[in-house]
């Protein structure tokens, strides 16, 4: 008997049945006859496209749902024995841990100890009990270092880690987890998901991912269930999973998948382990890899952007400390550029000192106008009506470049999480997209946070747009392109490797690489796309090329 | 930019001390400064803040706070140097003022309002340095069985505070980069839509706070017992301090007059309760070199509580 079966014999560590549930005066619900069980020590996956369901089905085991939001609810949902609908998130907290996608929202206390033993003191702990469980669970996800430091010395990945503990700190059989790792670089992201499988395998507690990027966590995972429209749609191991997704919803398939599925190569791999293994079984070999090196600009356009030795101090809470150290940076016309690097490498200090919101303490930027659309598009939203934030013929411009013309009378909290990025594009945008008025520089800072693919993809259009039409409202067929240079600073490989032609990759504030996203994106490990890390051919990081490169070693 | 006065956790005698004692210590200089009026006296307790501040490391809550108590100080010097026409030393005779009447600076006013400025910027000082050099969430910890309500309300204005003063800057920021052709800000919109953000994240500390198990009934745990081995030390020079003061006051320590002319006393009383209280600014000192201490090893996260 496999071992996932004997979990399975036990009392699940969540059943859900029959669930059906409605947010108070919304027009459709949000979960319908959902049905699931989580056995102990299993680690499952939780796919879909965006506002498919995922979210509240996860609120909905840890009683969040319907006790801190209301709505009507139907079915039943236990949680290791108890009644969740009836107990309540509070009486749930020893038995299940919840982490939100924003770790700011879920830290109450002030140092990170005391953060973490809230939980037992709240369950009436005694002292030494206490004092024992948060060393032991601070050892587990490695930052005991961190115990006598204050939350808001953090960093995101830091923070994301301490709130782990303190939902974890109670050893409650089942954990969910909501997008953790969208705003971790790709280092703290695939760290905390081999953390998670080992507290999986040696602690024995479950878990339920819900996870817009796949590829980072599917070979973890020993199951897979799919939304979609608040329906489960899809139940089985991560295998199933892929081929199921070839067919029924293509956005949720991997790259390493997509990959083989192109190739037409069986069966298709879970991990980049896999893949590597069954090229190897085919006899595919790869050529070794080549360091990237510093590459001739390919733009002779006008530079938009000239930062020399650019120096930026910021002061991160203990003590003054300098961001960039040394920046020296061109961007031109027309160009799109990833800017990349580990949480706190410097990327939003460069935006923001080219936008003007930071000053340089030694060396100089030049911009040609900047357009800044900062992490949170939220920010830029203060009114009721979309026609308000973007009055008259001007406004009117703007949101029909960014395709939201429709939308004129909306409320902005009513919009999705893609509308109201492209709503707050479109106020950075408005009144400078014709002439002279037309900023030379396009710069959003982390986009994709709790995107799917599909709304990544239409960003990737709006940025190809935004490179290549100089005015964005004028007849094209009369005016030369001469685009805007777009500078998208993110965490997300894939999404770079779909949408960069450029790649800057910035370390402790200084520039470690600079070259073509195809050089510098097949050139590492952590700042690889998926295809790169399976094929190891430099210049290779979509699907599309792999599948290419592919055949030319003679694949089927 | 983190606020100047955010507690910043550091292993110096007055973060280590329990939240008893450390309150107990700047409580006895508040005290001070609120049972004298005496320039000389203010002073030694001013001084004794700002030493207390700085020898726990505190030095950008006390700079700041020294600059807002000055602020503020003047502020009182110069209220009091305007409605108050008592005094027999007239500096200045300013004439007919709307509401005041007739308006005569004395010197008596002017020394009167620097000795109840004194005591503010004292006040001000010390409570700097507690904000800055003790840790709320262990304040809140020895409130909470007392009254779990207001432990509650103060964790998440705690928390919220810091948190809608960093979304204030992102408003600000986003404010500035607004295109030419989006409807422009102002300040009646930046501050709705604050209110409302910081509705919804209170909403989101509060799920926090539930899915940690604040609503449980469950029995209160017992605290253990938060002692350093500082506490007998601050303890010993707070009521040193305030036994003086009390004592000092009944001989005639603040022999101090104001009206109808200024009479400073600085008998030997005063000046040794002054010495005293300036004295007590370094009970925060950390003694070094002591080698017992390092031989057992870094001071424990929990005392009282064996690490395993």
């Amino acid at each position: 008997m496999s071992e996932l079966a004997i979990r399975r014999g036990a009392a699940p560590a969540l059943a859900v049945q029959g669930l059906g549930y409605a947010y108070p005066h919304a027009s459709a619900p949000a979960l319908a006859d959902v049905s699931l069980e989580v056995a102990p020590g299993e680690f499952v996956l939780l796919a879909g496209r965006s506002a498919s369901g995922k979210s509240t089905l996860l609120k909905a085991a840890c009683g969040l749902v319907p006790h801190f939001h209301g709505g009507e609810i139907e079915g039943e949902v236990r949680v290791a024995d108890l009644d969740a609908i009836a107990a309540g998130p509070g009486e749930l907290a020893a038995a299940v841990g919840y982490l939100a996608q924003d770790p700011e929202t879920q830290v109450v206390s002030t140092t990170v100890a005391a953060e973490i033993e809230l939980p037992l003191e709240m369950r009436g702990d005694e002292p030494a009990d206490r004092a024992r469980a948060v060393e032991e669970v601070a050892l587990a996800l490695a930052i005991p270092h961190l115990l006598d430091r204050t939350v808001d010395t953090l960093s995101g990945g830091e923070l994301q880690r301490v709130a782990l503990a303190a939902a974890l700190v109670t050893r409650p059989r089942l954990i969910l987890l909501d997008e953790p790792t969208s705003q971790l670089d790709p280092v703290a992201g695939d760290e905390l998901i081999w953390l998670l499988r080992r507290l999986n395998e040696e602690w024995g507690v479950a878990v339920l991912l819900a996870e817009h990027r796949l590829e980072r966590c599917l070979a973890a995972a020993d199951r897979v269930v799919a939304m979609a429209g608040g329906r489960i749609a899809f139940d089985g191991v991560p295998k199933d999973f892929l081929a199921w997704s070839q067919t029924a919803d293509p956005v949720l398939e991997t790259p390493a998948a997509r990959l083989f599925s192109l190739a037409g190569i069986d069966p298709l791999p879970t991990g980049v382990r896999e893949a590597r293994q069954t090229l190897r079984g085919m006899g595919i070999t790869h050529p070794p890899n080549r360091s990237s090196r510093r590459v001739s600009d390919p733009h002779p356009s006008d530079p938009v952007l000239e930062a020399k030795n650019l120096w930026v101090e910021l002061d991160r809470g203990e003590d003054l400390r300098d961001v960039l150290k040394g920046i020296d940076l061109t961007i031109r016309r027309g160009e799109r550029v990833a800017l990349m690097g580990r949480n706190g490498a410097g990327k939003s200090t460069l935006l923001r000192t080219a936008a003007g919101l930071h000053a340089a303490v030694a060396g100089k930027v030049e911009v040609d106008s900047i357009a800044l659309l900062t992490q949170n598009p939220g920010d830029y939203l203060v009114r009721e009506r979309v026609g308000d934030e973007l009055p008259g013929d001007e406004g009117l411009a703007a949101l029909r470049v960014v395709g939201l013309e429709e939308k004129v009378d909306a409320d902005p909290r009513d919009l999705s999480g893609g509308e109201r990025q492209r709503l707050a594009l479109a106020i950075a945008l408005a009144g400078r997209m014709e002439g002279e008025l037309l900023p030379g520089m396009v710069a959003l800072d982390e986009p994709t946070r709790g995107m799917d693919r599909a709304r990544k993809g239409e960003l990737v259009a709006l940025i190809r747009r935004l490179a290549e039409q100089g005015d964005l409202v004028a007849d094209r067929s009369t005016k030369p392109p001469c685009g805007a240079g777009v500078v998208v600073a993110t965490h997300d490989v894939e999404f770079a490797a779909e949408f960069a032609e450029r790649v800057v990759l910035l370390g402790d504030g200084v520039v470690v690489a600079d070259g073509p996203a195809e050089e510098i994106l097949s050139g590492g490990w952590y700042f690889a796309t998926e295809v790169a890390r399976v094929l190891d051919l430099p210049g290779v990081v979509t699907p599309e090329r792999g599948a290419a490169a592919l055949a030319g070693e003679g694949a089927p | 930019m983190k606020s100047a006065f955010a507690y910043q956790p550091r292993p110096w005698p007055l973060q280590s001390a329990s939240p008893g004692a450390a309150i107990a210590y700047l409580g006895a200089i508040v005290a001070v400064a609120f049972l004298y009026s005496n320039p000389l006296v203010l002073v030694a307790a001013g001084a004794a803040a700002v030493a207390a501040g700085l020898l726990a490391g505190a030095r950008r809550a006390v700079v700041v706070a020294l600059e807002m108590g000055l602020v503020l100080a003047l502020l009182i010097v110069v209220v009091n140097a305007l409605v108050v026409s008592r005094g027999e030393t007239v500096l200045a005779r300013l004439g007919e003022w709307p509401l005041l009447g007739q308006v005569d600076v004395t010197l008596e006013a002017v020394v009167a309002g620097a000795s109840g400025g004194l005591r503010a910027a004292v006040a001000m000082i010390a409570a700097a340095v507690y904000s800055a050099c003790v840790d709320p969430d262990r304040v809140l910890r020895v409130l909470r069985p007392l009254a779990g309500r207001s432990a509650l309300t103060a964790t998440l204005v705690s928390r919220l505070v810091p948190v809608a003063a960093a979304d204030a800057g992102r408003l600000r920021d986003a404010a500035r980069l607004r295109g030419p052709g989006a409807a422009e800000v102002g300040k009646a919109p930046l501050a709705r839509r604050l209110l409302a953000g910081s509705l919804d994240r209170a909403v989101d500390v509060a799920a926090t706070l539930e899915l940690r198990g604040y609503s449980l009934d469950a029995p209160r745990a017992r605290n253990r017992r938060d002692r350093s081995r500082y506490d007998r030390r601050f303890y010993a020079v707070a009521a040193t301090v305030l036994v003086a003061a009390i004592a000092g006051k009944a001989l005639g320590a603040d022999d101090f007059q104001t009206y109808p002319a200024v009479e400073i006393g600085f008998g030997p009383a005063t000046v040794a309760l002054s010495a005293l209280v300036a004295l007590s600014g370094l009970a925060p000192l950390k003694r070094r070199g002591v080698s017992t201490f390092s031989r057992i090893g870094r001071q424990s996260r929990h005392p009282g509580v064996a690490r395993v």
